[in-house]
């Protein structure tokens, strides 16, 4: 408030001298001019001569007719003397002179002796002493009224005058307060404006020193600034942006931003600065900003604003931030985020593969009983068939018989061996007390043995074993639970193939299992126990008349889900196709 | 005084010598450094020299008049006077002293008539001695004014 007071009074006092200054200024001019004026002298005012002239002449008249009438002078003498008087008249009687004697009073006294002096008789040739005296008794009074007038006259000349002086004097002190006026008001102006002066260099040192801070603030700022003016050319370019874009303040100043550096002619670069210019804060996060070619970018944040000038957008501030460090961080930490989750989806995978296992354990336990008496009563009646014809041959067998027949019944024994191992693993699994045993293992290999035993257990059945060529046949699983699954597979299909057919193994891999396909033209499954066959104790109705347990597949599916296997039946194409399913040993990167 | 009036009788005296040798009354006497001089001027003599008007106000008179006569400079011209002022006296014996420069400066008249009527002697008559007034400020003044000798009878040149 007191500040409003101080700036208004210093505003209002200089405006307010300045009028009074006018006012006398021209006040005294017009009064002087006034003086100017009066200080003419009119020969009107000169009246107090012209009466005194009058009067001579009137005087030397009268002396003339009296030496008339001494005669000593002629008619032309007194004629001459006549006209002289009569010019006075004449004088009075015309313009200023008649309106002074008006104003003296003497106009009606003045006419009387004009009209007396109009009316005398023409002067004779012959002037006679008498008729000089009479004229001069007739002209007697005429040097009295002048003389009369004379004094009037000075009177009111005098009055005239001293009123003059007195109004002169009055305009004189007028103009002499004026003047006074005008020196005081003069040096009121003069203090303001000392004063202006004095506050104005202060407020230009201070606006200085304030453009100086200015310039030091953004001289010395890390972030690069940058200005343009709103027809887009460059006004300002601090040393961090210099170091930023590799380009000097004399490159850049003056110049368009997009010629400066292509960086500022990228969409979202362009049309934040625009923006900026229509009145619109925006801002960018790491922008990529190449400064080389096959150098690693820096990423900048950018934020432009709109500079204003009484509410009018006069150009944008660009405020650029190297944000190359905090980038790297998040990059680093997404990548973190990503290896992560894919070591969760690793776990619960192998998290899922252990419980499938744990299941399948779980069930083959149930059905232990089962299980023993179908998958020993294969190579118990192998073995038992090799000895029975030990005993019929007798001693008819030649040593290298007894020693074949002796070798598949070991065999058999030996694969049962291997079986009840695995069965007592898969009990330890059970308990916890191991993991499954998994090892690389060629099913290819497995296939060959299990074939083997399958053709000399069934030799009326044609058994054809196949793999591709290329085939990456090395799983990871047990190789006993493997052999076991094929055995299986391979005298399920062979149980149920039709005399004189053909029963066919291939193995085969897809992108990250090794495959195993049992193939049988055998007699069909019926749709409605498709769903079934893998359940214990299940026979479907093309088993009648056929030997068995019912769990020949249970076992095969439980003991593949162990390894992270599986088993399954293929959808029927005119043939039977049971499909063994293991992880490849090399995993899933072929 | 008296000397004054002894002066004009003689002045009277002249005239009327010249009036009864010439045809027409001498109505200017001029003295002083001329030629030939002192020489006194009948009204054909001064209506010999160049004739101009002048349009002026007076200071004793309202409005403007037009006044004819000669100039000033034509009549010591032709008179070949010398000097730097001259003396004007009128018939009334008023005396005063004129710069010649006036005469140069200004075209300063001696007029005979005023709004083509002759001056008479009644008036301001016969001759009057008249300044460009409107024509120039500077002649707007008292020290001027008391220069316009009217019933102007003789001229000294000094």
């Amino acid at each position: 408030m007191r500040l409003f007071g101080g700036a208004g009074l210093r505003l209002i006092l200089p405006l307010v001298a300045i009028l009074v200054f006018v006012i006398l200024l021209t006040f005294s001019l017009l009064r002087m001019v006034e003086v100017e004026t009066d200080m003419r002298v009119d020969a009107e005012q000169n009246m107090l001569w012209v009466m005194h002239q009058s009067e001579s002449a009137a005087r030397r008249l009268v002396e003339a007719t009296m030496q008339a009438e001494l005669g000593e002078v002629d008619a032309g003498q007194i004629a001459l003397r006549l006209d002289l008087l009569r010019s006075r008249f004449a004088l009075l009687r015309d313009g200023p002179q008649h309106r002074f004697v008006e104003q003296i009073g003497l106009q009606q006294q003045l006419s009387q002796m004009h009209t007396t002096l109009q009316q005398l008789d023409p002067l004779p040739k012959d002037f006679t002493p008498a008729q000089a005296r009479q004229l001069r008794l007739e002209l007697a009074t005429f040097p009295a009224f002048f003389a009369q007038a004379a004094n009037k006259t000075m009177i009111r000349e005098w009055d005239n005058l001293g009123n003059r002086l007195e109004t002169s004097r009055n305009q004189l002190r007028q103009i002499i307060a004026s003047l006074i006026g005008i020196m005081v008001t003069g040096a009121i102006l003069t203090f303001t404006l000392v004063l202006a002066l004095r506050l104005s260099r202060q407020r230009n040192r201070m606006l200085r020193r304030e453009r100086d801070f200015s310039g030091l603030l953004i001289s010395s700022s890390g972030e690069g600034i940058l200005a343009v003016d709103d027809a887009g050319d460059c006004t300002l370019w601090n040393p961090a942006m210099s170091s930023m874009m590799g380009q000097s303040p004399e490159q850049a100043v003056g110049r368009k931003l997009r010629e400066v550096a292509g960086f500022f002619d990228i969409v979202p670069v362009r049309n934040a600065v625009a923006e900026a210019l229509r009145g619109t804060t925006a801002t960018l996060l790491f922008q990529p900003l190449f400064r080389k070619a096959h150098k690693p970018p820096l990423y900048v944040d950018i934020k432009v604003s709109p500079m204003r000038d009484d509410g009018r957008v006069i150009g944008a501030i660009v405020f650029m931030h190297d944000a190359s460090d905090r980038y790297a961080a998040k990059e680093k930490e997404a990548e973190n985020r990503a290896r992560l989750e894919h070591l969760v989806v690793e776990r619960t995978r192998e998290l899922d593969d252990a419980l499938t296992r744990e299941r399948s354990a779980a069930n083959l336990y149930r059905n232990f009983a089962g299980m023993i008496s179908h998958q020993f009563r294969t190579p118990l009646a192998v073995a038992d068939s090799a000895l029975q014809r030990l005993i019929r041959r007798g001693p008819r067998a030649n040593p290298d018989e007894i020693t074949e027949r002796a070798i598949g019944a070991r065999n058999a024994i030996a694969g049962l061996t291997r079986m009840v191992e695995s069965t007592l693993d898969a009990a330890r699994l059970q308990a916890g007390q191991v993991g499954a045993r998994r090892v690389p293992c060629n099913l290819v290999e497995v296939l060959d043995m299990v074939g083997t035993r399958q053709r000399a257990a069934s030799p009326d059945i044609n058994i054809e074993l196949h793999h591709a060529d290329t085939v990456d046949a090395v799983a990871l699983c047990d190789p006993a639970h493997a052999e076991q699954v094929l055995e299986n597979l391979l005298s399920n299909a062979v149980k149920y193939a039709h005399p004189n057919t053909s029963v066919s193994a291939r193995v085969h891999d897809d992108d990250r299992n090794v495959l195993c396909d049992i193939i049988s033209a055998g007699s069909a499954i019926d749709k409605a126990d498709r769903d079934h066959v893998f359940e214990p104790n299940f026979r479907g109705l093309n088993s009648v008349g056929t030997q068995g347990t019912g769990v020949g597949l249970f076992i095969a599916r439980s003991l593949a889900r162990m390894q992270g296997g599986e088993v399954s039946l293929l959808p029927d194409d005119g043939t039977t196709t049971f499909r063994l399913t293991l992880p490849r040993f090399r995993g899933a990167t072929k | 005084m008296r000397r004054l009036a002894i002066k004009s009788l003689a002045i009277l005296a002249l005239w009327a010598s010249q009036a009864v040798a010439g045809d027409a009354p001498a109505v200017l006497r001029v003295s002083g450094q001329i030629a030939n001089g002192p020489i006194l001027l009948d009204f054909s003599q001064l209506r010999d020299l160049p004739q101009i008007g002048i349009e002026t106000s007076t200071v004793v008179t309202d409005g403007t008049h037009r006044f004819t006569g000669f100039l000033m400079r034509d009549l010591l011209e032709h008179l070949d006077a010398q000097g730097d002022r001259v003396m004007a006296t009128g018939l009334n014996d008023y005396v005063v002293d004129i710069p010649a420069s006036d005469f140069m400066q200004f075209d300063v008249i001696i007029a005979h008539s005023m709004d083509g009527k002759a001056l008479d002697r009644a008036d301001k008559g016969p001759l009057w001695i008249i300044y460009p007034r409107d024509d120039h400020t500077e002649l707007q003044d008292i020290r001027y004014d008391y220069r316009w000798v009217w019933q102007l009878s003789e001229i000294e040149v000094k």
